[in-house]
């Protein structure tokens, strides 16, 4: 209906052009600033300092003595962080599901550690983890800690590690992500879910059946973008222990770019692991861009 | 009466369903209350154990005769003493402690005035208190920190060139996505939505080199390029869905009474977008604002504010009450912008697509 109106009024072929001249200036600021550093990255790393072709640079970043460990560290972050914030996420919002007096000022005050800069959530953390920090303290106040007795947070295995950077990411992430399922939640029209129980659902199997599909999409955009997020943090685990104690892919790079910068193989490196990132997050945003049914989206093209 | 246990197991509920909200509420804000709490905290307070769970606002001091001087002593609420801190004559080092170390700015003639107190009457101990100056660790980090004050103004440049770049170039290709049908729109939506998702240190390390070549490297607009990648993305997703929302009736009617396209897009259209493109603006200064990666890798001398707060953090072992500090003043902003916008953000969330 649009599209007919819309051949109607721009049927001469000056109309025609408006488009294009309103996309020219993403398209060529695109093909400047991202597909040519993108070209040039991927075209440098089969490069050898001879300006022959070879695969030397890969060997380089697989046989990093850091390298396994950096994957594996990335690939427990992900896992463990987007499965507990997502379950997380959904026990709370399920449980909260409905409106009450001062959900307004509830729903701002969930957004908040979403809102912090990377950094400042570092802050507030590594504060907090010391040995003479707040949440010593804190735990001194409501008497678990006895007098002099602390807990070294940051010291011990790299698991302890782990487990603290997934739950201060499930700290910043899940207020947030309940949000975005108490939204699509209250979207659900009542009468589907009053039809699962009259139809003698209980609890699990309505849920199961009906309350789930229907927050379907919300679920599939959330639990992406937080993949893509969580595959590149790096920030507050550097913060906390400093580089190389806990490597991750994204600490990798800025370790090899601005740490070392003066090895020989520095700016090798860096781009290696900058294009294994990369290569991990284009495949998670075209899993989204797939579900998301951006692919097949004619049907929708001009509202 | 026989409704009165319906009404008490309801209110029970009630309650129970409160309380749990609050606990969710403390413990999402907790951790952030201590870090303002820590950005007021004295030196001396912030290197104590356990950390004093507020700020105090004055400090009680006791002054007395010593064989070297005098003995200054700050009363301890943690363990309900004076403890000694300083044992000296010299007036300007008792100031500069008790600036420095207790927050509590003091000058020398007030010290002298209470020595006087001390000399000329009959106790052998004079107590007196003094008001906290709770601004101190803000102005001591942008005072010791180098760069600070630059950094943080390049930072305000850089999230203000960027919003340009992207409102600019994004805004008009949002227009042409919510008012034109044209080939290649599919290619086009599917590649802007593919570049907000890309990682933005990838493009970082290539564009050492490049905006080297263009004398732009360790520049605030060469970051402003950088960041103008993803915002004009998320700029071409926000506005897009703004302009689907203002009817074409609108602008039909206008053009109707005689105004030209341009003057429909002047006065129907972009009056009604502006809230929309506010909202744009803000989410492009949030991502520029607190952008942390690529900031380090393309500054050298001239870091933005995140940069100067993590390298601040990167060796603050001593001196987290400034860091704290420095931290605070980076979110402020980041915590108002989101207010504005939080509808925006849960849509994005929430899967809306162009």
């Amino acid at each position: 209906m649009t599209a007919a109106a819309s051949t109607k009024r721009f049927r001469d072929f000056k109309s025609k052009a408006v488009p294009y001249l309103l996309i020219a200036p993403v398209v060529i600021y695109y093909i400047f600033f991202w597909i040519r550093p993108v070209l040039i990255t991927v075209y440098e790393s089969f490069q050898s300092a001879a300006g022959t072709f070879t695969f030397q640079n890969y060997v380089l970043v697989f046989t990093d003595p850091n390298f396994m460990p950096a994957l594996r560290n990335t690939a427990i972050i992900v896992v463990f962080s987007v499965t507990l914030e997502f379950l997380g996420a959904l026990f709370l919002a399920l449980l909260i599901n409905r409106k009450f007096a001062g959900s307004t000022l509830f729903l701002f005050v969930a957004m908040v550690p979403m809102a912090l800069p990377a950094v400042a959530v570092a802050a507030m953390w590594l504060t907090g983890f010391t040995a003479h920090g707040w949440i010593n303290s804190l735990l001194y106040y409501l008497g678990i800690l006895t007098e002099g007795a602390k807990i070294y947070w940051l010291a011990g295995s790299e698991w302890k590690l782990l487990a603290l950077v997934i739950l201060i990411d499930a700290w910043q992430v899940i207020p947030s992500m309940m949000i975005i399922l108490l939204a699509g939640l209250q979207n659900i029209p009542e009468e589907a879910i009053e039809a699962g129980y009259v139809f003698g659902g209980n609890f699990i199997t309505v849920l199961r059946k009906i309350t789930m599909p229907l927050l379907g999409p919300t679920i599939q955009t959330a639990i992406i973008l937080r993949l893509i997020s969580a595959i590149q943090i790096w920030l507050i685990i550097v913060l906390l222990v400093g580089f190389s104690r806990m490597p991750v892919l994204v600490e990798r790079i800025v370790y090899y770019y601005k740490e070392v910068p003066n090895l020989d193989i520095s700016l090798q490196m860096a781009s290696g692991y900058a294009i294994i990132v990369s290569f991990i997050v284009s495949m998670a945003a075209l899993l989204y861009l797939r579900v998301s049914g951006a692919f097949g989206a004619k049907k929708e093209a001009a509202q | 009466m026989n409704r009165n246990p319906i009404k008490i197991g309801k209110l029970v509920r009630r309650t129970i369903f409160y309380l749990f909200i609050v606990t969710l509420a403390v413990s999402i804000i907790l951790p952030a209350f201590f870090l303002v709490s820590l950005s007021f905290l004295s030196t001396r307070e912030s290197y104590s154990y356990p950390l004093p769970l507020l700020p105090s606002l004055k400090t009680d001091y006791s002054l007395t005769h010593s064989d070297r001087g005098y003995l200054l002593s700050v009363y301890d609420k943690f363990d309900k003493e004076f403890q000694t801190v300083l044992d000296t004559a010299e007036l300007k080092k008792m100031s500069v402690y008790m600036e420095a170390q207790i927050g509590t700015p003091y000058s020398i003639p007030e010290i002298e005035g209470r020595i006087a107190e001390l000399e000329n009457g009959t106790e052998d101990t004079v107590f007196f208190s003094a008001r906290k100056n709770l601004l101190l660790n803000y102005t001591t980090f942008f005072a010791i920190t180098r760069d600070a004050v630059p950094a943080l103004l390049r930072s305000l440049q850089i999230a203000g060139l960027t919003i340009l770049v992207s409102l600019s170039i994004g805004g008009m290709a949002g227009y042409a996505f919510a008012r034109y049908v044209f080939a290649g729109r599919d290619a086009l939506k599917f590649s802007v939505l593919f570049v907000r998702m890309f990682p933005g240190v990838a493009i970082a390390l290539p564009m050492v080199i490049i905006l080297s070549n263009m004398g732009f490297y360790d520049r605030p607009i060469g970051l402003t390029l950088v960041y103008s990648v993803g915002s004009i993305a998320l700029t071409v997703w926000i506005t897009a869905s703004i302009f689907m929302g203002i009817p074409e009736s609108l602008e039909e009617a206008a053009q109707v009474f005689g105004a030209t396209k341009w003057q429909t897009f002047l006065r129907v259209t972009l009056p009604l977008a502006l809230p929309g493109l506010a909202a744009a603006a803000m989410y492009t200064f949030l991502g520029a604002w607190t952008e942390t990666v690529s900031a380090i890798i393309l500054t050298q001398f001239n870091p933005t504010f995140p940069v100067v707060v993590y390298q601040s953090l990167l060796g603050a072992v001593g001196n987290v009450n400034l860091a704290a500090a420095g931290g605070l003043v980076l979110a402020i902003p980041s915590i108002i912008f989101t207010f504005f916008i939080r509808k925006y953000i849960q849509q994005m969330w929430g899967g809306v697509t162009i």
